[in-house]
Parts: structure tokens; C-alpha cells; sequence
């Protein structure tokens, strides 16, 4: 694929910095006030609310609720623990708003039929889904935000990066079309081997699927070879990233108690709850395991 | 600045940058007109285009807005005016990707002459006057093949604005860019912000080296003309049909 020649200039954020920077040290107070009890990872007192340049129209200091982030490949237990974050949030009297891959009012079918089709080029998909991203973050997300809630997103950014740069997809231009979106206060990633992950997999639907597998990249016509080798690319490109953002990693292949005592832990440290005690309710005791 | 954390602001900036013939890694040509809206550019390259397909070359003319793909994301965002100035751009770059990847792309390897009513200049200069960053809309259209030529058709405002506005009954709502808030009547919302467009067109004359053309010129007269550039910059030779088989 062609590229434009790229040239080095000076870096966006030096243009209007010295605004950006007041508003968002405007934005760090705001969050410092409301949780006080916040020392879990050092980076509330100066945080930044966005990337780069903010979404066109989008004030930050108008922000009030945070965003947390599970991370992790198929498998890898993200929905689980997000469920169970969520009665416990709730438990906790904090209000609870959710985000995920396709789950846009504007794109989210329409990636659905794409993906279905098997047909779709690996640059139209990745901007579909960076539509998807930012409709929902736009028109569901900022409003949650801007009244208090805490957002638990199911992906995020990342997995949206990994998967297109293991397409072979500059990971310089993955970076520039998502600085834009806002930068959650934690992000996790719930990190599993591949093979674990084929295991929960298969379990769940007794098949696995084509895109889980990777096989629009052609990496192997043995289905379990294509999907560990697909995986592992994809965990890689994870590995890049939680150096370059700084994920907490966690052992994903611990039991979900485990994995959820320790994400509760974070999370009440970084919005100063103190009881982090939780037994899931009747509805959700089957995930308890 | 440093108290700014970087790690997902790109330090690299795309720039098009016209691509001579012999530093292209495909053996096609691509000719694309830009302008306003009623500048005049789809009649030019209209009349390019049975000039060229009249002769025999091989041409393929493409469309900004035309793929079945997005098409229903489109119409639904429109209709119930859900799309914002981000969503906007992006849902028009999974367009453009996919003509790009799909046709522009093959086509431009397989030795087409590619002509194209509308290019990535019209989302940098009507996104930009949206409000999404310049920067941000460089970088997203970079994996674009750079134009060898891109005509430029300038006419002033009020010519191009009552073109527009004498032959339509009634403007759209994103035609109009009426989601920018600017005046509630249409008419005059559409003029606004075609001339926030037009100036954002004026500004790339230089950088992405357009080709400046009189859009209020006589019709055949302007053609005359666009002919004459096209035989200058681009070598016809291996479009021609039969004798193209001449290699360089």
C-alpha cells in the first residue's frame, strides 16, 4: 500500500499547548477533589483527559465521571469481569454506563454484515470500527461522562490498534486517528496464553470463528494453528502497548474471583472506596467460578 | 510541553507530495478534480472523460460518496442528523478506503488512467470546516495514492452558491452545514459554509500543488485547456489502445 511521504514537523501539542495544558490541569483538580482517597496509580494529579487535540467541541474540564478500561483477546475473560464490575459499582451506589466493539446505534450492524461477508478490506474495517469507537463515545459516552458516571469499556482503543497493526496497518497511523479519543484513568489488561484462550473459546461455542482466528491474514489452513498464531501477534502487539501506555497486566488465567478481587482493589483505590468485600448476586453466581 | 504525555501523539506528519512517474511503484496515472460545490469540476471531468473513453484509452472514473458499502450508515446518519464532524469523516474515510483498496489501488496497479470526481481534498477542506483538526484529517487519508494531477476549479462564491441554489429545490441538511450551527436559514447556512470550504481550498493550492482553473471560463474553452495539461503531465502513451504496447 502506497504511503505519503511523511515528513517530521513540530508536534501538535506544542501549537495551543500552553491552553491545553491549563485546561486539562482545570480537568486534574476536578478529579483530585471528587476522589480524594485516589493514590492507586500516581497519575490522577496530572491528568490529561485526552491524547492530543480534543474531540472537536468537547470540553474537558466538563468531565466528570472516569473511564476504565478491560483489556484482554478473546477468551480472555473481559465480559465476565465487566459484568461483575458493574453490580459492584452499583453495589456501591456509582452509576454505570458500558461501551464495547460494534455496539454503535450508527455502524454497529452494518460492521456486523461486513464481518459476516468476509469481504471487507482491512483498511475500511479498521475505519469502520473507528466510526463505531468514536459514535459511541461521542454521542453515549462524554454525556455519561460529563454527568458523573463511571464507564466500563469492553475493549477500547487497544484492541482496535492491535488488530489492524498485525494487518499491517502503521501503527503511527493507528495513534494519529485515535488521539483524539479521551484516555481512560485505568486500563487493564487481563493477559491469557493463547492456548487458554482457544480452550474458553471452543467451550463457549464449540467452534471458532473466523476472524478470531485470523484467517482473512492466511497465516495457516490448520484452524487451531491459525488461531494461536493469530493470537499471539495479537498478544504482542499488547505487549507494545502496555509498555507505551502503561496497562496494569493481570494474570487472566487466574480464577474469576481472583481476577475480580484484584481489579476491585484498583478500582476502589483509584475512586476512594473503601469496602471493596462483593459476592455476586443470584443473577450473576454462575460466573462465579 | 513535556508535562504533556505523548505516547499517542504521532510526531510524523504526512504531507502529499506529487510523486514523479518514475517513483511509483504502479505503472497507472491519477487525474482528480476538486472544488466547491457548482465550480463546475464534474462537467469538466465529465467532458474529459468521453474524450479520453471516445479515443479508447484505459480510464476508470470514480465517484467520492459511491460506495454500497457505507451507503446505509450514511442514510441513517443523515436522516436522523446523528452524525458529528469525527463521524462524519471517518464513516467518508471506510468509504474512501474501500474504493481505494478495491478499485483505485488494482486499477492504478493493473495500468489504469483513474480519474476521480472528488478526492481526499474535499475532506480535508469540508471536514476542516467542520471543525476537525487539519493534522488529524492529513493523517487519516494517508494511506491515499497522491494525485498526478489535481485540478483545481475556482469560481467566486456567489457564482458557484447560485449554480447550486437555482437548480435545487431544497438543500440538505448536511449539504447545507447546518450541523455546524452556523444561521438556521439553509440558504444561507450552505453559503457560509461553502466559503469556509472554498478558503480551505485556497490554502492547499500551494502545498498539494493544485492546478488552478477558471471556473467561470467558458465550457469547451476550459476544456480545451484541462486537454492540453492532461497531454503535458501525463504520458498518455501506455493508455492508448493498441500501440500501447510500446514499453518505456
Amino acid at each position: 500500500m502506497k504511503r505519503a511521504k511523511k515528513v517530521t514537523e513540530l508536534m501538535a501539542s506544542s501549537n495551543g499547548g500552553p491552553e491545553k495544558r491549563a485546561k486539562n490541569g482545570a480537568s486534574a483538580k476536578n478529579v483530585s477533589r471528587k476522589k480524594n482517597g485516589a493514590n492507586g496509580n500516581g497519575r490522577a494529579e496530572s491528568f490529561p483527559r485526552f491524547y492530543g487535540t480534543p474531540l472537536p467541541g468537547v470540553k474537558p474540564e466538563e468531565l466528570s465521571g472516569s473511564l476504565i478500561v478491560v483489556e484482554g483477546t478473546d477468551g480472555s475473560g473481559r465480559s465476565t469481569q465487566i459484568s461483575l464490575l458493574t453490580e459492584w459499582l452499583e453495589s456501591e451506589g456509582f452509576a454505570v454506563e458500558t461501551m464495547g466493539l460494534r455496539r454503535s446505534f450508527l455502524v454497529g450492524e452494518d460492521i456486523d454484515a461486513l464481518l459476516a461477508e468476509n469481504s471487507v478490506t482491512r483498511m475500511t474495517l479498521a475505519l469502520m470500527y473507528g466510526t463505531d469507537f468514536f459514535d459511541q463515545l461521542e454521542r453515549r459516552i462524554l454525556p455519561a461522562l460529563r454527568s458523573g458516571l463511571i464507564v466500563l469499556a469492553d475493549r477500547y482503543i487497544f484492541t482496535l490498534i492491535a488488530r489492524a497493526a498485525v494487518r499491517g496497518i502503521g501503527r503511527d497511523y493507528l495513534h494519529g486517528i485515535y488521539e483524539i479519543a479521551l484516555r481512560p484513568e485505568l486500563t487493564f489488561w487481563l493477559n491469557v496464553r493463547p492456548e487458554v484462550a482457544f480452550d474458553r473459546e471452543f467451550k463457549k461455542s464449540q467452534t471458532i470463528s473466523y476472524w478470531e482466528s485470523g484467517r482473512d491474514m492466511s497465516l495457516s489452513n490448520d484452524l487451531f494453528q491459525s488461531f494461536i498464531r493469530y493470537q499471539s501477534m495479537i498478544k504482542r502487539e499488547f505487549e507494545y502497548l502496555s509498555k507505551r501506555h502503561g496497562f496494569i497486566e493481570l494474570d487472566g488465567e487466574g480464577s474469576v474471583s481472583e481476577v475480580n478481587r484484584e481489579l476491585r482493589q484498583r478500582i476502589a483505590s483509584h475512586l476512594g472506596i473503601r469496602r471493596t468485600q462483593y459476592k455476586p448476586s443470584h443473577a450473576l453466581a454462575h460466573l462465579w467460578r | 510541553m513535556a508535562s504533556i504525555p505523548s505516547e499517542i501523539v504521532t510526531t510524523q506528519r504526512p504531507v502529499a507530495e506529487a510523486i514523479p512517474a518514475s517513483k511509483r511503484d504502479y505503472p497507472g496515472a491519477l487525474v482528480v478534480v476538486e472544488g466547491i460545490d457548482g465550480s463546475g469540476k464534474s462537467t469538466q471531468l465529465y467532458l474529459l472523460k468521453r474524450w479520453l473513453e471516445i479515443g479508447g484509452y484505459r480510464i476508470h472514473f470514480t465517484e467520492w460518496n459511491s460506495s454500497p458499502l457505507v451507503k446505509s450508515a450514511t442514510r441513517r446518519g443523515k436522516q436522523r442528523r446523528l452524525l458529528t464532524p469525527t463521524t462524519f469523516s471517518l464513516l467518508h474515510a471506510a468509504d474512501f478506503a474501500d474504493r481505494c483498496e478495491r478499485q483505485i489501488l488494482p486499477l492504478l496497479q493493473g495500468g489504469y488512467l483513474v480519474l476521480a470526481d472528488r478526492y481526499i481534498y474535499t475532506a480535508f477542506a469540508r471536514d476542516a470546516a467542520r471543525g476537525c483538526s487539519p493534522h488529524w484529517l492529513r493523517n487519516l487519508y494517508s494511506f491515499a495514492p497522491v494525485p498526478d494531477i489535481t485540478f483545481y476549479f475556482r469560481a467566486p462564491l456567489d457564482v458557484a452558491v447560485n449554480r447550486i441554489v437555482a437548480g435545487r429545490p431544497k438543500l440538505k441538511y448536511y449539504e447545507a452545514g447546518m450541523d455546524l450551527g452556523i444561521s438556521l436559514d439553509r440558504a444561507e447556512s450552505f453559503r457560509i459554509f461553502q466559503e469556509r470550504i472554498l478558503n480551505n481550498y485556497d490554502q492547499m493550492v500551494q502545498t498539494d500543488h493544485f492546478v488552478l482553473m477558471d471556473g467561470t471560463m467558458r465550457v469547451n474553452r476550459l476544456q480545451k485547456q484541462m486537454r492540453q495539461i492532461v497531454t503535458e503531465r501525463v504520458d498518455l502513451d501506455p493508455f492508448a489502445p493498441k500501440k500501447a504496447v510500446k514499453k518505456k
